[in-house]
């Protein structure tokens, strides 16, 4: 008896001993980003003894569940977040443990994305890509279609022609889907002269909004865009229309460029390609953004989390992270050294320059797009818009209501 | 070094432990089966031996009153502080207490932060006229449809136990399985569309979820075919609770088939159509599953209370608590249309 209790104890002592630190990392992956992270995080462990514990999840989960985890003791220490300023208050700043001479160098143009709307100058996460948002086109029903494909500086009118004359040679059920966010609404209501704000304050609804408002409206009238899109969604609900290009639906799916991976694994019956933003009154106009690994101020371990970041952010992970997730990275200096895509389709190394290229365009054309995805409450915005535009498609309010509906309740929303 | 210890790493640990003082309570127990049952239940015996067998029967009900009351009561108390306090965060330490502003702010015409034309109230009004309309389609359909289907079933047919399984079926299988198949059957390239196109009863597929003139109608129906089985099987219980006695004392007298129905089978399935009816009013005004995962193309009080709340990621200053407030609302509603129908049929009974 004496030596079973003997041995207990020695279990219990064992079983108290604190070894080298073990962070948790809630990962939304959109292709094949987490595995990759997994892949680098052997690295960072065998250098420092840590361990991190990579619990990968849909988008979903960090859009709708991050917040209240993080708001409980279920908190992960680290994550991989899109809504960047949004969750600001959650952030460990990491200038304590860091070099911020060298976030500052290679990520000084993203780091502005993650903090409080004034006089905060702290570094809280690692941009893990640039995305943008921009049309990928299905290449052969336009080549059975026998429709010339317009080409760069074409306008969304010009676009909206081609893809009418697809749908109509081909008896298809729709030409072009989008999906139902205003997210990705924005960038043709820019094209179309949308400003989004004025001096920094919103201001949605005027002559471009409204313009391209009754355009996409139109489209949905004419059945241009598909019913399985906006008018399948209530409320403020966000839905991807990635399953309708996939399918052969639609023959233009507005995305952007996080959806490369994806198309480029499960598209094999069709030929695709990124084509050049359409253009407008307003410029060429594509939302641009991204996603950031960020370390919580609720971490038990803020220097391991913090360690664990800055190895993420170094040049040869963030490099490598780039070339095998087929990103755009935001590493200032890999931007100008560019990155090693050679391991890459040929579709998707040209879609990657093509939405750089988008990127650049918008950045001169429209750059209230950089504003609009720097703003801190655009979350709450980018569900306000479809929940009346799709109101106004299915005929339940007139488009004047919904404009008027739209403007009071982005105001009621941001004067919270 | 408790959090350390109650690891679930240490789950062998904890194991050991707790058979280590089974084993040592036990070591008066003769026989292997006891000594194992002993080994095993020994919190069972000690706290009769401690306490005697008056506690007994709480310490069995004590598991299920602590989750009850950790899934039950603890947020509806929740929910009544969320619908007094402002703040986008679920913590009420980080909360500022509003009194009924977020009643205010569901039904006041003009937004009361901000001075302009309030959005909310409209909001609230139309999933709450959405959801009225279908609770008054709903729920007397399907109860009629139940109660016939039961009335069926309960006679000497051929294949009763198969047919009750047909009906019963829908209700084991899951909201997001039945808006999955009925997906498959009413999206544009579905079954149904493509049947009445071969038949030439149309000519253009119809979006039967989306389309407004339908999405209502195909709601109640995919509804009414999910939950039918339950409510059908409650009926059929109550029909083979009267008694055969007072069947064959009218069918002796020679009564019709119709007066037998009006003056015993209902009047004494009353009752249990008291049940149903309540219970099946309640689930409607709750509905939400089948129709989110069906993506109707209308907002019932459900989604509505759901989609305010933040939940599902866009958080906002009073969202949490419109939404806590909200459903304070549909509460009320329901506990008001429960007394009523107890009240009516109370009356019925005694009249």
């Amino acid at each position: 008896m004496k030596k079973i209790i003997l041995l207990a104890f020695f279990l219990i002592v064992s079983s108290f001993s604190v070894n080298a630190a073990e962070i948790k990392f809630v990962c939304y992956q959109d292709s094949n980003e987490c595995d990759v992270i997994k892949e680098m995080s052997v690295v960072w462990e065998s250098s420092t003894g840590n361990t991190v514990n990579i619990e990968t999840v849909g988008y979903q989960v960090v859009r709708e569940q991050l917040e209240n985890l993080l708001e409980s003791d279920a908190a992960p220490d680290v994550a991989r977040v899109t809504n960047l300023g949004g969750l600001n208050k959650f952030y460990l700043d990491l200038t304590p443990y860091v070099d911020a001479s060298y976030w500052e160098k290679n990520y000084g143009a993203t780091l502005p994305w993650y903090r409080k709307p004034s006089g905060d100058n702290g570094i809280y996460g690692w941009q893990t890509q640039l995305t943008v948002t921009g049309p990928y086109v299905n290449v052969t029903m336009f080549e059975d279609a026998d429709v010339e494909m317009p080409e760069e500086g074409a306008t969304w009118d010009d676009w909206a022609e081609a893809l009418r004359q697809v749908k109509s040679e081909l008896g298809l059920t729709a030409g072009l889907a989008l999906d139902r966010t205003a997210h990705r609404w924005a960038g043709p209501a820019f094209s179309y002269g949308a400003k989004f704000h004025k001096d920094g304050v919103p201001i949605l609804v005027d002559e471009g909004f409204r313009k391209f408002a009754e355009v996409f409206v139109g489209w949905h009238e004419e059945g241009l865009m598909p019913a399985e899109g906006w008018p399948a969604g209530a409320g403020t609900a966000y839905k991807n229309a990635a399953p309708l290009f996939l399918d052969g639906t639609v023959a233009m799916h507005m995305s952007g460029s996080w959806m490369l991976g994806n198309y480029d694994k499960n598209i094999t019956d069709f030929e695709w390609k990124v084509v050049p933003i359409p253009c407008g009154p307003g410029g060429c106009g594509a939302m641009p953004g991204g996603s950031g690994v960020v370390a919580f101020s609720s971490s038990k371990h803020p220097e391991v989390a913090a360690s664990y970041v800055d190895f993420l952010a170094q040049t040869g992970s963030a490099g490598h992270f780039a070339s095998s997730t087929s990103n755009i990275t935001a590493h200032q200096g890999l931007q100008k050294l560019g990155i090693d895509y050679s391991g890459v389709s040929p579709v998707v190394s040209a879609g990657l320059s093509t939405f750089a290229a988008n990127a650049g365009k918008a950045a001169e054309s429209t750059p209230q797009a950089y504003w609009f995805q720097g703003y801190n409450k655009n979350f709450a915005i980018y569900g306000i818009v479809p929940d009346y535009i799709t109101k106004a498609i299915t005929g339940e309010m007139s488009l004047d209501d919904a404009l008027d509906a739209i403007d009071a309740d982005v105001a009621a929303k941001i004067a919270e | 070094m408790l959090d350390n210890f109650l690891n679930i790493n240490n789950w062998y640990l904890v194991s050991f432990f707790y058979l280590l003082i089974g084993f040592l309570l036990s070591r008066d127990v003769v026989g292997l089966t006891p000594k194992l049952m002993a080994i095993v239940g020994w919190p069972i015996e000690l706290s009769q031996k401690v306490a005697g067998t008056k506690v007994l029967p709480y310490l069995f009900l004590f598991p299920n009153l602590l989750i009850f009351g950790l899934f039950t009561f603890m947020p509806l108390f929740m929910n009544f502080g969320f619908s007094l306090t402002d703040g986008a965060s679920i913590n009420f330490s980080s909360r500022d207490y509003s009194g009924l502003d977020n009643l205010a702010r569901i039904v006041s015409e003009t937004q009361i932060d901000v001075g302009i034309q309030n959005m909310e109230d409209d909001k609230f009004m139309a999933a709450a006229a959405d959801t009225f309309i279908f609770v008054i389609f709903q729920v007397p359909i399907m109860i009629l449809i139940a109660l016939f289907t039961a009335i069926v079933l309960n006679r000497e047919i051929v294949g009763r136990g198969f047919w009750r399984a047909v009906f019963f079926y829908p209700v084991m299988l899951s909201p997001v399985v039945v808006a999955f198949l009925w997906t498959l059957i009413l999206k544009r390239q579905g079954l149904l569309s493509q049947t009445l196109i071969d038949w030439n009863w149309i000519s253009e597929p119809i979006q039967w979820l989306v389309d407004p003139s339908w999405t209502m109608f195909w709601s109640v129906f995919v509804y009414t075919w999910a939950h039918l089985g339950f409510y059908m099987l409650i009926l059929l219980a109550g029909l083979q609770s009267i008694p055969r006695d007072l069947y064959e004392a009218a069918e002796m007298d020679g009564t019709s088939d119709r007066r037998v129905f009006w003056r015993i089978t209902l009047p004494l399935l009353m009752p249990i159509l008291l049940v149903v009816t309540v219970l099946s009013l309640i689930k409607a005004v709750q509905a939400f599953e089948e129709l989110f995962a069906l993506q109707v193309g209308w907002v019932s009080l459900v989604s509505y209370i759901f989609e305010t709340s933040g939940l599902r990621g866009q958080k906002t200053e009073f969202g949490l608590g419109i939404a806590a407030m909200a459903s304070l609302i549909v509460a009320l509603v329901l506990i008001i249309l429960s007394l009523l129908q107890f009240y009516l049929t109370r009356r019925q009974v005694k009249l």
